[in-house]
């Protein structure tokens, strides 16, 4: 049985790709998604080393993030070697400055999802909303060999 | 496409709701879907259908499109959406007993995936009498590619449809 939609008040028509389902949210617009990074980081034991390999604490891995809900970090690991990951986060002024030294640790050291030649996948935040201007996302491998990780990271407003 | 004009009086007689389901409940939420087939508008969210077909579903776990390769996805450019639903129902005269499950994984600026395999997302069973709508929900969004399987001890065919619906804000 196909499926149908009422179409100006007094018509039945079948659902196509010629008469799609009307879908319409009034004074609305949609939500997109960003992507806001790709790129492959060696982990090694290094601390501080974020995803684009930098061990400048100052720097951001990403920038002009306030308009982002949330992030979506994918990644795919290509060995399971214990490693650890945390996420640093902190506002801007006008100037794109941030409003004082340092980071918010929003994510502490944690031991990174995932086993060997896994997609993976963490929300940053968790829970609540992010909106943070600045985001410094950290790996570091605690034990076994060094290995490649490809992430993805999506922005979500 | 075909249209045809009736008064209010006789759109009421004419009204058909579809028989409803139940389906069991595995690790993905399975809804009653009759209601949602009549409504113009599935507010609040922004929907598109992703695809839409029929799917021959055999003792093999096969893609909603028929194929067997586990690298192919079902549905590319999702990563709008936050949540996609699988809808439909399963042609024929015998009980429903139909296993989904569904894969996903992101991609580069290329459209390659970050590596190889899939992340497993969920599985459900669909089990229902004949001729019943069936309804999935994904609740895990913003992945790129989705690789949707079914897999029947009976051949059926099911007529189904994948819907993406994104979020909104008020202008």
């Amino acid at each position: 049985m196909p499926v149908r939609f009422l179409r100006n008040a007094s018509e039945i028509a079948d659902v196509s790709w010629e008469t799609p389902l009307p879908v319409q949210v009034a004074n609305a617009k949609p939500v997109p998604a960003d992507t806001l990074l790709v790129a492959t980081t060696t982990v090694d034991t290094t601390a501080n080393r974020d995803l684009l390999g930098s061990t400048s604490t100052e720097l951001p891995t990403l920038d002009g993030c306030m308009q982002y809900r949330k992030l979506v970090w994918f990644y795919f690991r290509a060995s399971a070697d214990a490693t650890n990951y945390r996420v640093l986060a902190r506002a801007t002024d006008h100037n794109g400055a941030p409003l004082g030294t340092g980071w918010q640790e929003i994510v502490p050291a944690t031991t990174l999802p995932g086993g060997a030649n896994t997609h993976n996948r963490i929300d940053i935040p968790a829970s609540s909303d992010g909106y943070y201007d600045q985001y410094r996302i950290e790996v570091q491998r605690t034990a076994g060999s060094n290995y490649n990780l490809i992430s993805k990271i999506v922005g979500v407003r | 496409m075909s249209a045809e004009r009736i008064t209010r009086r006789e759109m009421l007689k004419r009204l058909v709701i579809a028989p409803v389901g139940a389906a069991v409940l595995t690790t993905l939420e399975v809804r009653q879907a009759s209601a949602a087939t009549m409504q113009p508008y599935y507010a609040p969210y922004f929907v598109a259908v992703l695809w839409e077909g029929r799917t021959r579903c055999d003792s093999l776990w096969r893609s909603l499109k028929g194929d067997v390769v586990p690298v192919l996805p079902t549905v590319q450019g999702t990563t709008p959406y936050d949540r996609l639903y699988w809808t439909g129902y399963a042609l024929g005269s015998a009980p429903v007993n139909v296993a989904m499950r569904v894969w996903a994984r992101a991609v580069d600026h290329n459209g390659v995936p970050l590596g190889s395999g899939w992340r497993a997302i969920g599985q459900a069973a669909i089990q229902t009498p004949p001729l019943r709508w069936f309804r999935v929900e994904i609740p895990e969004g913003h992945w790129d590619e989705y690789r949707i399987e079914v897999r029947s001890a009976i051949p059926r065919l099911v007529y189904s449809r994948v819907i993406a619906s994104q979020g909104y804000w008020k202008e």
